[in-house]
């Protein structure tokens, strides 16, 4: 176990490099991920945002650096001892990424069934709960991925991402495509859930009211590195770089802040 | 999953996941221990089913749930904890917990309060009663099959004959490049599959003609084959695999990105510009595409008599001229833009049909190739008793 500054450090990542044929997304990308919090990764399209969260969870491979999972490196890693860190987190892809052969609930037991061996009607229970806790209606379960609107997959797919009651949950652009309302129901769901979870969250997103309402700090990527870190207030106060102010200080942001008084607590 | 100290829980030995129940005063306890987590779930719902639920001996009992000295919790715990909180409370138990944490409590009362949703009621259908509504809609899908390619037929046909009146309207490059890949870049497959076929044939039938002292008569057969059946069904076969399913998934493609939409807001035709320069092309390059078979077929044939038969190549074109009459050559080929037309309509109409899915894409690929190839052999059929009719 890592502990920096009184806190523990779930993901290190140090030195990061990764390049695309000719294009060089990172040259030396570090950044700690503190247990308990939401942090947001921002920055310019074609930064690598998504890629950074496909490194750390193993499914894309970087050209040089160091990933460290819950105190172990990622390079190092057996097969079993990486399952094991697997079951420790769940992905929220863009889309849900639910398995269209299944339905909702067959969707939600996917991990259940495939790491644990639970009983049938225990699995059943779990899943209603899951869904019920990401705030679907319980006819939604037996419906296909197909039969759902855009913002019900989402929410599937957190269910799913939640099933093995992970310690760390990514999220990739959790509110992209859905409606203001839409968005602004999942930022207090993912609040939510994060404070009765104990759940870390890594989002990726572009979305500056959910950075405002939801996030207690946010990573910044420009110039192939993550440039700054702070609280969103901090950032928006101080920006210190061009890209962050224009982000930050531009006229969205202006639209999305004042931070204090919409913050969800509780 | 919470632990008990949200900040710092060293890997100690904790105690193992369970669970014991006393009596303490009035209190029936159930003392739980350990991580109550998804991990441990299975044991533990196995435990917490052998045990009894205490039947109080007057009212004046109480129930307890003392989760002091659990070390981590989730859902899972949660839940099973809650089940059986609510089989005590059921039992005439006031029942409470003792010794959460404010994080346990949060996720406890969460849990609590998501554990009494409704559950929606799954129609089961019995086996008997699935089968025959598959046949119905299938049946009923076959018909309808018929209906939607007739009209299909029609259209294409209508928006043919305009372009006949107003030329300009044709699309050349489009027109070109279907010819390209459905005709020029299918060549080297139909060419060794008909080869093939048609050596395999020849060599089969020396080896059964044999039997009679007839082998020469092979040749017979292999050429005449070749010409009126072989040649055009294998390379319509494989046209309907290989161009038929690459019409429905470029269409297709196009109807799940809005393509077709747009096109129509437009002002133009997606038959115009998709669906007749397929047409044309395949038309124009299946007779070809035919002809280049038929050669191969009797090429691959020839090379088997050589070498089963000794007979030489001048010797084999020679009786191929004996046995071959226009009308044999003229029979075979009469039937490709039929078949041409039949696999392109089918082609278009399925990626027409595709709806948003990828998986819808995927299902009318797949029954694109397999109406095609249906449609052709009963063309084939059709044109086989046509003929011998008027005596081809």
């Amino acid at each position: 176990m890592i502990v920096d500054d009184g806190r523990e450090v779930v993901i290190r990542v140090r030195e990061l490099a990764k390049s695309f044929g000719n294009h060089q997304i990172w040259e030396s990308l570090s950044l700690d991920v503190y247990r308990g919090e939401i942090l947001a990764i921002v920055g310019g399209s074609g930064q690598g945002k998504s890629v950074l969260m496909r490194v750390i969870t193993g499914l894309a491979q970087p050209d040089s650096g160091v990933v460290t999972l819950f105190g172990q490196d990622s390079n190092s890693l057996s097969s079993e001892a990486r399952l094991d860190i697997e079951k420790r987190w769940g992905i929220l892809f863009q889309d849900g990424a639910l398995f269209s052969s299944l339905t909702v609930m067959q969707n939600i037991q996917v991990p259940m069934r495939e790491h644990l061996d639970l009983p049938q009607s225990m699995m059943d229970d779990l899943a209603f709960l899951k869904l019920s806790m990401v705030g679907l209606p319980p006819n939604a379960a037996h419906k296909f991925p197909s039969e759902l609107s855009g913002g019900m997959r989402k929410r599937a797919g957190l269910a799913r991402a939640l099933a093995l009651d992970p310690e760390i949950v990514f999220l990739d652009e959790p509110t992209a495509g859905l409606d203001p309302i839409g968005a602004t129901e999942f930022d207090h769901l993912i609040r939510k859930l994060q404070q009765t979870l104990g759940l870390t969250v890594y989002m990726v997103t572009h979305d500056l009211d959910t950075i405002f309402t939801v996030c207690d700090r946010v990573a910044v990527l420009a110039d192939r590195r993550i440039v700054r870190t702070g609280s969103p207030t901090e950032l928006q106060h101080k920006p210190d770089h061009p890209w962050i102010e224009e982000y930050f200080c531009g006229e969205r942001a202006r639209a999305a802040s004042p931070a204090e008084e919409r913050r969800v607590v509780g | 999953m919470l632990k008990r100290d949200n900040q710092f829980v060293l890997q100690t030995e904790t105690e193992a996941p369970g669970f014991r129940v006393e009596l303490r005063g009035t209190t029936f306890r159930l003392v739980a221990t350990g991580a109550w987590t998804v991990a441990e779930a299975a044991i533990l719902d196995k435990e917490l089913k052998r045990l009894k639920v205490p039947i109080p001996p007057s009212s004046e009992f109480t129930g307890e749930m003392d989760i002091s000295g659990i070390a981590e919790i989730d859902t899972a715990g949660a839940w099973l904890l809650q089940r059986t909180a609510s089989a005590w409370q059921r039992g005439g138990l006031k029942t409470r917990y003792a010794g959460a944490t404010d994080s346990f409590r949060i996720l406890i009362e969460e849990v609590h309060r998501r554990g009494k949703a409704e559950r929606p009621e799954i129609d089961v259908v019995p086996p008997l009663q699935q089968f025959l509504d598959t046949f119905k809609t299938s049946t009923a899908s076959i018909w309808r099959d018929a209906v939607e390619l007739t009209s299909f037929l029609g259209e294409v046909s209508a928006a043919s004959v305009n372009l006949v009146r107003e030329p300009w309207r044709f699309r050349p490059i489009s027109f070109i490049h279907h010819l390209d890949h459905a005709g020029l870049r299918a060549l080297p497959i139909i060419f060794l599959i008909c080869f093939l076929i048609g050596a395999v044939v020849m060599q089969q039938g020396v080896v059964q003609l044999t039997h009679f002292g007839a082998e020469p008569m092979a040749v017979n057969m292999v050429a005449i084959l070749s010409l009126r059946e072989v040649g055009i069904l294998l390379t319509s076969i494989m046209v309907a695999g290989r161009s038929g399913s690459a019409f429905t998934a470029e269409i297709g493609s196009m109807k799940m990105r809005e393509e077709i939409d747009a096109m129509r807001t437009l002002g133009i035709d997606p038959i115009d510009t998709l669906v007749v320069p397929r047409v044309a092309a395949l038309v124009v390059a299946l007779p070809l595409l035919t002809f280049m078979g038929d050669i191969a077929a009797l090429v691959g044939g020839g090379v088997m008599a050589w070498i089963m038969l000794g007979l030489e190549p001048p010797v084999y074109v020679d009786k191929l001229h004996e046995i071959i009459s226009f009308h044999h050559f003229f029979a075979g080929m009469v039937k490709a833009p039929f078949a041409a037309i039949v696999i392109a309509l089918v082609g278009c109409l399925e990626g027409l049909r595709v709806q948003g899915s990828a998986e819808s894409l995927g299902a009318h690929v797949t029954s694109a190739v397999v109406k095609a190839i249906f449609l052709v052999i009963c063309i084939d059929g059709i044109f086989a008793m046509f003929l011998a009719g008027i005596g081809l």
